[in-house]
């Protein structure tokens, strides 16, 4: 198979289909929502680190206020230095009204105010970290003498960072997943698309058979497939049916024509009076009629083929159409030595064209007059099943049609090697396989020995509510 | 009669304006839909043959617009090709008749000369005399030199549509559109028969003078009987 070149542009193939664009916007919207919730989480958990914080200080301080009233000042240095130094102890700092730094680990502060303060700590920790920041709350214990109980900021930061590196990793691994399940999705939409687009351009290099495959999972592309399928279809048999109108005129009007012509050069050479060219005149008018009536015939069973359904449709009284068909060949058929009888039931509606059901059925009845000898008895049906639908059909008791033809009939100016004489240009039966097609009714031809039994099935028939 | 033909192939306008020139009527011809809607407004023609396809406006749009300012001059349509439901659009359009191309030159005299006499719908009576022939429509009784002829619905049909276009020509296909509402070519002498039929019972087996005449090659004719 050929491969057609595809226009490569600067951001592959897989990267501008519409599934991976959408799996992107998924994960723009993830991502975003992620990070509102994570700062909620942040917010929420700084928040109540600090109110447990100043908790734990709080009640510290109550303490060594008690102790301090209860011993002074040195039984409170004795409290602060017998502290432990763990990593969640609490920072201490006791100095007197002159700033003399007297106990804690905490450094000396110039201009140290009772209530909430933030100390810095400039010396590095031992693992070497930056500075410290502690958050103290200072209280005057009376002349001048302050106390700060503090704790380390910095542990907040930790619990902080921890919930910030948490939900890094987790947005992180969303937006792989996120574009390498785009990127797998994209590829399989892909191979799909491909697969319709590959069927396209077989198409258009000719290969008209060719149908998008399915994959019979029913999603929407397989049910897209499949309307395309019946699409492909449906023009075929447009195609096909515009190939054989041209090739039929081809073939079967040459000699028509060709007969024309010959009969008006045998009159130029051979007439010798006024009625001589006027007879001529007159076989070639009639010989040319003849051609355009044949014409008109095969382009109404191509625009009949080619016709949409619903444009002409209408709800009409079959049983009326098929007593006024009857009505209007009955004096005919006696005339002729045949006997047309009609059983219609009444009041049978359908949907569809009238004068095109007119047509087909007036074809049928002409058929039967035309192919079966005098003193056959020729009768047109119609009955309604409620089951299988509507059935019209013309039944004689004549000598019926050869097997071997029976398929053929409805073919374009197909005619029994017996029917070569009589009449007619081998298009009515075409014209009733049409028409029977565009009001989805079958055509039934069967030999009934003796006679020929030709029916239309009409599946959507119902009675008329009258 | 007066006649306005919009018909762009100018051969076939000048065919149509020839023959109806040697029936003694009158005939303005145009090419263009537009030209041919100005032309239309005028509503002195008896009667317009409009093609379908015209370069402009088509015929379709020239009829609805004319429909729409209320011109009621009878329109027969022309057309090269008969799609499915083409008739119906266009006398769902405003038109009056259809022909399909080709079409005989007395084919389209026949149904011009109906249109153009066609009586408006609220003067039309309802009993029709041909010498000592009557046909009352409403009670759809039928009486031959004072006697009662009985005639079967579709023969009555018949008779109808002849006394309503009485000493007008009517060819076979208006019979077996207006009679039957067949609008194809039957190819067996469907109409023949059913007029031979009619034919006997109204003149009692030949007892009477034939009212029914056959216009060779044209059609037929409901007039007096021949002196």
């Amino acid at each position: 198979m050929p491969s057609f070149p595809m226009p490569r542009g600067p951001i592959p193939r897989v990267l501008r289909t519409t599934s991976f664009r959408l799996a992107a916007i998924y994960v723009v919207i993830f991502v975003l929502s992620a990070m509102v919730l994570g700062a909620a989480v942040f917010w929420a958990a700084r928040s109540a680190l600090k109110q447990q914080m100043g908790a734990r200080i709080e009640t510290e301080m109550a303490f060594l206020r008690e102790e301090f009233r209860v011993g002074g000042v040195d039984r409170l240095i004795a409290v602060v230095q017998s502290r432990g130094k763990g990593a969640s102890a609490l920072d201490y700092l006791i100095q007197d009204s002159r700033g003399v730094h007297l106990a804690g680990e905490l450094p000396r502060v110039a201009a140290l105010e009772p209530g909430w303060t933030m100390i810095d700590v400039p010396e590095a920790s031992e693992d070497g970290g930056r500075p410290e920041q502690v958050q103290a709350l200072t209280a005057d214990l009376g002349g001048g003498l302050l106390l700060a109980v503090g704790d380390d900021f910095g542990r907040t930061s930790e619990v902080e960072e921890a919930i910030a590196t948490a939900f890094l990793w987790t947005v992180g691994l969303a937006v792989l997943l996120g574009i390498g399940g785009g990127v797998l999705l994209s590829r399989a939409f892909l191979r799909r698309v491909d697969a319709i687009a590959n069927t396209a351009e077989a198409i258009i290099g000719g290969d008209l058979t060719r149908r998008v495959p399915l994959r019979g999972s029913g999603d929407d592309l397989d049910r897209l497939a499949g309307t395309l399928n019946r699409m492909l279809d449906r023009i075929d048999v447009l195609m096909e049916s515009l190939r054989q109108v041209s090739s039929d005129i081809a073939h079967d009007l040459r000699t028509p024509l060709s007969r024309l012509c010959q009969r008006l050069e045998d009159a130029r050479m051979h007439a010798t009076s006024m009625s001589d060219y006027r007879d001529a005149v007159d076989g070639a008018i009639a010989e040319s009629e003849q051609l355009l009536d044949t014409f008109a015939a095969l382009l109404r069973i191509a625009q009949v083929e080619g016709a949409a359904p619903s444009k002409t449709f209408a709800e009409i009284d079959l049983s009326a159409l098929a007593e006024t068909v009857a009505d209007a060949y009955g004096p005919d058929a006696e005339e002729a030595g045949r006997a047309l009888i009609a059983k219609v039931a009444p009041g049978i509606v359908i949907r569809g064209d009238r004068e095109l059901l007119t047509q087909a059925i007036a074809n049928l009845v002409e058929n039967t007059l035309r192919h079966t000898p005098p003193g056959t008895r020729i009768e047109l049906l119609l009955s309604d099943d409620p089951a299988a639908g509507a059935c019209l059909c013309i039944q004689d008791d004549g000598p019926g049609v050869d097997p071997d033809d029976l398929p053929r009939l409805t073919q374009r100016f197909y005619r029994g090697e017996h029917s070569r004489t009589t009449p007619g240009n081998g298009l009515g039966l075409s014209l009733v396989a049409a028409v029977a097609d565009l009001h989805r009714a079958t055509l039934l031809i069967e030999n009934r020995h003796p006679g020929l039994k030709v029916s239309l099935r009409f599946a959507q028939a119902r009675e008329a509510l009258t | 009669m007066k006649v306005l033909i919009v018909e762009d192939d100018s051969e076939t306008a000048a065919y149509i304006a020839r023959g109806l020139h040697e029936h003694g009527h009158v005939t303005d011809h145009m090419r263009d839909g537009k030209d041919g809607l100005i032309a239309a407004m005028d509503a002195t023609y008896d009667v317009l043959v409009v093609d379908r396809m015209l370069p402009g406006l088509d015929g379709l749009g020239l009829v609805r617009a004319l429909r729409g300012a209320g011109v009621r001059s009878p329109v027969l349509f022309l057309t090269a090709l008969r799609g499915v439901g083409d008739r119906i659009d266009g006398l769902e359009a405003g038109g009056d008749d259809y022909l399909i191309k080709p079409f005989a030159f007395a084919e389209l005299l026949a149904r011009l000369n109906a249109l153009a006499r066609r009586p408006p719908l609220s003067a039309a009576p309802t009993i029709f005399r041909i010498a000592d022939l009557q046909v009352d429509v409403l009670k759809r009784a039928v009486t031959r030199n004072g006697e009662r002829v009985e005639m079967q619905p579709r023969e009555f049909g018949l008779l109808e549509f002849l006394i309503r276009n009485a000493d007008r020509v009517v060819t076979r296909t208006m019979l077996l559109e207006g009679v039957w509402d067949f609008h194809f070519d039957p190819k067996t002498n469907i109409v023949e028969t059913h007029i031979s039929r009619l034919r006997a019972k109204l003149s009692r087996n030949g007892l009477l003078p034939e009212l029914i005449h056959t216009v060779r090659g044209h059609g037929y004719i409901l007039r007096l009987p021949d002196a």
